[in-house]
């Protein structure tokens, strides 16, 4: 097989050197960034061996499963959930639409939850093969590092296997973290809200990031009353403000009971539930408390402070551009070393890596203008600068174009919530240096909207653009009066 | 108007319009477009001299542009401009003539859901008879197959939803209602006077409306187009698109002559309502003109979807039964027990009895209007836009045409609408939205191109275990690498567009497309992470391709 080598000084390595190793690439992690560093390396000719733990929904120190976080605990089973909660705002919206629906509607989590692990075990299994077919070698069980060129994998029943590789891959992604307040052990995180037994009637979430937005409406939907606790004025912190403002409004008109500027101080199990305290004083009975408070990097138990790789000071392992640690055979892509922490950008930076080390195509990843979406009911979804960062960033003045408006649907469904879109504009270059959005559809209708933002387009080329009608979409293109102007050095407002 | 969608909203009315002022400060001094144009004060008719100061500031560039007529001697006219018709394209011309600083009429018909010689309505086709009653439609009639959908996802009806029409027609009507108001409440705000009645062309610079006589330097006609149902015996028995959206009852049982999107648009709105639902189409596809995949994708999503298509199966005639049922003749048999039918069988510019042939405004053979590419007829100071030209037929193309109409003439800028990558949608059930080339239209105009698709089961339809698929494309230039073209059937689709129509109207490439990052998950990730042609189309020689679909299947990792 014809193999590139195109780092520093291996073109000049003999044939013997090179097969002293075991392996050419060794991937701890087959989460997404993993396996697809591991798939492409593959197809470059590399000999690859990728190591994960046992399949569990839940993840553990023992258990885990190749498919990632995305897959089994992350974005596919929540947008499952997302997709059931749905149907509860459907299903009010269908009566002015003409159709009668008998008050018993019922909603069987069991039922949903059985069909969730079912579709996430099948693509656990498309990934196996996938990594199987590309001509990679699993290997189950826990990986850690021993050496710049050595990799130790505990199996099953505690027998350990030794191997050597050229590079080292880490890519063991992150875990839910757990704030440290008296009786934290009953509270739950998101890996368990995925693969709850019962539905709970009363849930709190704690935190405000993306993650509590999105199951605090999954239950909302599925008809759980939901109390959203959160330690800044507004969800979503990082986010633009306005549309920070938005969500919340929405959350709110959905039923969810929002709790700003406050936090969780301890939780008591009693007969009713779990009693849940906030620093405010109040006091609410649950059945589900999540803490959905962050995730750290999952870095303890790869042994990495004795192969001597750097790690910052929240446990993530630090790489350079083309995702390299200090240690030039190892190497890191996705949530473990804590750049951008989304899926498509584990695989952008999996498929850099793989181009880099073994295409002979160096290649950084490109972090600009990286849409992401909230996949809240209604969902956000944004491209680009928000408005706080387009001002402290500007060098001109800055256009901000919103469009707040009832969507087509709601004019018969009755339902009060306003869709909102938003376009941040260089003033002198007519740029857009931002898109975000509010509303049903949201991550569909950025993601062509991020092609164009990607690549430059101009403010008079979104306008150019003839609208499909009617579509949600369309407002995006027809946005013509602008909503404020804001001079260049302007210092943005506040920190909500 | 801006999209009806934003329509639905007072923010439209208000704020739309409040920055419209604001964009036309009066900045300019009363007396100096006396100064500059003395030419102007002849032409305005005297009471608009009492008008802000800003209307006459705007109204200098209406001379200028007006350098044809400067010939002529100065005349007084009731209007700059007088248009006929007050759907998309002519409340577009005439909302912003009137903020460029024009005195505007508009003249429109009285109000009803049917048009015919002597209703209409301010709003036109796409606000009364098309684009928002058929969606409003669709959204009802979608909740069947999301009901569907929910059993899959652990939601159960003790009984399962009935629909009823009644309640679904009573709501459209009321927001009708309430759209036809707003426009209306537009025109006002923009100070463009609202005439009820027929208008009729009389010479070069005046209009009939019932018999009242109004002169006008400009005339603009806007006044759309209608269906058409071809003469065959009993097809007096059959409706058209304008009495489906307003039926007094559900059918049980329809035909719908017809392979367009207002046919298909319609067989899913009926049948998601549980009619039985059959489609007679004379070729062996639908949607003539679209791309081959596409057509061949979505109607085979139909028929899943309970929809009988008769292929090669034009209609001969149609039999009244003695029990009030009707049967259609086809040159294949007899297919009896409809409730209705109706023919989507194309729409004709709506130019009869409009005195056209009078002034000599050349029409084509099908009585579509002709207009170079400033909207202007061979009469010059009477201009059309909209379906009444049959340039594109479509609600923003109607609006582009006005918004250009109005700069043209009233702005001082010449402004060609440009007809080039316009995106469009389909609201079938799954829906379809495209941007650009078909692969056919592309293979013509480039030879060597790559062909990407993605054909693949959606996340949620692995959960709703229904066989719902989508399907997308990309065309590209194998030259340049340009997108050339988009298309995609699928939940969806006409949102997912109108962002890549974007790209491809600036004409970005496929590397550009590559190096976005994608949303996970979601459908429209898979036109940014499309990594191999399925086919590579070349001139000299037929190449072969790879598909894709083990990777699509694992979304995209």
């Amino acid at each position: 097989m014809a193999r590139k080598m195109l780092i520093d000084g291996e073109l000049n390595q003999s044939n013997e050197q090179e097969s002293h190793y075991d392996f050419d690439l060794f991937v701890i992690g087959a989460g997404s960034g993993g396996v697809r560093a591991s798939r492409f390396s593959a197809n470059y000719g590399a000999k690859v061996a990728i190591c994960e733990l046992p399949f569990h929904p839940i993840s553990s120190e023992v258990v885990g499963g190749v498919g990632g976080t995305c897959v089994l605990r992350g974005c596919v089973p929540k947008k499952i959930l997302v997709y059931g909660a749905s149907f509860g705002g459907d299903i009010e919206d269908a009566r002015n639409y003409g159709w009668e629906i008998n008050e018993k509607v019922e909603f069987n989590w069991k039922k949903l939850l059985q069909k969730k692990t079912d579709e996430i075990t099948r693509l656990n299994g498309i990934y196996k093969r996938l990594l199987s077919n590309a001509g990679v070698k699993l290997l189950e069980g826990e990986g850690k590092v021993v050496g710049p060129n050595e990799v130790e994998v505990t199996q099953l029943d505690g027998t350990k296997l030794s191997y050597s590789a050229k590079h080292i891959l880490i890519s063991t992604g992150n875990r839910a973290q757990r704030p440290n307040i008296p009786g934290q052990e009953l509270a739950i995180t998101s890996d368990e809200a995925l693969s709850l037994e019962d539905m709970p009637k009363r849930a709190v979430v704690l935190g405000g990031g993306y993650i509590a937005v999105e199951f605090a409406s999954i239950w909302r939907g599925m008809g759980a009353t939901v109390d959203l606790v959160f330690r800044k004025e507004l969800p979503l912190r990082g986010f633009d403000d306005e549309m920070r403002a938005v969500v919340a409004r929405n959350l709110e008109g959905r039923g969810i009971n929002l709790h700003p500027r406050t936090t969780l101080t301890q939780l008591i199990k009693t007969e009713d539930g779990i009693k849940v305290s906030t620093d405010h004083g109040e006091e609410f009975l649950a059945d589900v408390v999540l803490f959905a408070t962050g995730r750290a990097p999952y870095t303890k138990r790869l042994n990495l402070e004795t192969a001597g790789v750097e790690l910052d000071s929240t446990g993530a392992i630090k790489v350079d551009e083309y995702s390299r640690t200090n240690i030039p055979s190892i190497w890191a892509v996705g949530d473990v070393t804590n750049r951008m922490n989304l899926t498509p950008v584990a695989l952008m930076e999996g498929t850099c890596f793989a181009k880099t080390v073994f295409g002979g195509q160096p290649c950084k990843p490109d972090y600009r203008d990286v849409p992401s979406a909230v996949f809240s009911i209604p969902p956000l979804s944004v491209v680009g600068l928000s408005e706080e960062q387009a001002i402290e960033q500007a060098k001109n003045d800055i256009l901000v174009f919103t469009s707040t408006f009832n969507p087509m649907k709601n004019t018969i469904s009755g339902r009060q919530e306003k869709t909102v879109m938003k376009l941040v504009v260089d003033a002198e270059t007519d740029k857009v240096l931002g898109a975000s959005m509010c509303g049903p559809d949201a991550p569909e209708i950025i993601q062509g909207i991020a092609v164009a933002l990607k690549c430059g387009a101009t403010k008079a080329q979104l306008d150019s653009t003839v609208g499909i009608h009617p579509s949600t979409a369309e407002e995006f293109v027809t946005m013509r009066s602008l909503t404020r102007r804001i001079t260049a050095g302007s210092k943005p407002k506040t920190n909500l | 108007m801006a999209a009806a969608t934003s329509l639905t909203t007072p923010k439209l009315s208000s704020p739309t319009l409040q920055s419209l002022y604001r964009n036309f400060p009066i900045a300019i001094p009363f007396y100096s477009s006396f100064l500059f144009l003395p030419k102007t004060l002849s032409s305005i008719p005297p009471r608009r001299l009492s008008l802000s100061p800003s209307h006459l500031h705007r109204r200098l560039f209406t001379v200028r542009s007006d350098s044809d007529n400067g010939a002529e001697p100065a005349r007084r006219y009731d209007f700059d401009l007088f248009t006929i018709g007050a759907g998309s394209g002519g409340v577009r011309a005439s909302r912003f003539a009137a903020n460029f600083g024009a005195s505007v009429a508009i003249c429109e018909l009285p109000f009803s859901t049917i048009s015919s010689e002597t209703t209409g309505g301010v709003g036109g086709t796409c606000v009364l008879r098309g684009c928002v009653p058929k969606k409003l439609l669709v959204y009802s009639s979608k909740y069947s197959h999301e009901f569907e959908e929910s059993n899959g996802f652990g939601w159960k009806y003790e009984i399962e939803p009935k629909h009823d029409w009644s309640t679904l027609m009573a709501n459209k009507n009321a927001e009708l209602q309430r759209l036809t108001g707003i426009y209306k409440n537009i025109l006002k705000n923009a100070n463009v006077t609202l005439i009820e009645g027929r208008g009729k062309i009389v010479d070069p610079h005046t209009v009939d409306v019932d018999g009242k006589i109004y002169s006008a330097r400009h005339i603009l006609i806007s006044v759309g187009g209608r269906p058409f149902i071809p003469e065959i015996p009993g097809s007096e028995y059959a409706i058209d698109s304008d009495a489906a959206l307003d039926l007094p009852s559900k059918p049980e049982k329809i035909a719908i002559v017809g392979g367009g999107y207002i046919a298909l648009e319609f067989a899913g709105i009926f049948n998601g309502l549980k009619s039985e639902v059959h489609v007679f189409i004379r070729q062996k596809k639908v949607l003539r003109g679209f791309d081959e995949e596409i057509r061949d994708f979505v109607a085979e999503q139909m028929s899943l979807r309970g929809i009988e298509f008769h292929t090669e199966e034009p209609p001969q005639a149609i039999i009244k039964a003695a029990d009030g049922s009707l049967s259609l003749k086809t040159n294949k048999g007899t297919v009896e027990g409809f409730s209705h039918i109706m023919f989507a069988t194309g729409r004709r510019p709506n130019t009869t009895n409009l005195g056209l042939e009078t002034v000599g405004v050349k029409m084509d053979k099908n009585g579509a209007i002709e207009v170079d590419e400033y909207s202007r007829t061979s009469v010059p100071s009477i201009w059309a836009v909209g379906d009444v030209t049959d340039r594109v037929n479509l609600t923003p193309v109607a609006l582009m045409e006005g918004g250009a109409l109005a700069k043209s003439l009233f702005l001082n800028e010449p402004t060609k609408p440009d007809y080039r990558a316009i995106p469009s949608a389909v609201f079938s059930q799954p829906p379809i939205g495209q941007v650009g080339l078909t692969e056919e239209q592309a293979i013509k105009a480039y030879g060597d191109i790559d062909i990407f698709t993605a054909d693949f089961r959606p996340l949620k339809a692995t959960l709703s275990g229904l066989p719902d698929r989508v399907f997308m494309k990309l065309i590209v230039c194998a030259k340049t690498d340009k997108v050339l073209g988009l298309h995609m059937c699928g939940e969806d689709a006409p949102e997912i567009v109108q962002g890549f129509a974007v790209a491809v109207k600036a004409g970005l490439k496929k590397a550009d497309f590559d190096a976005t990052v994608g949303i996970h998950p979601t459908a429209a990730e898979e036109l940014v992470t499309m990594r191999t042609p399925t086919r590579k189309v070349r001139a000299d020689l037929r190449s072969e391709g790879t598909t894709d679909h083990e990777v699509k299947a694992t979304a995209g990792v």
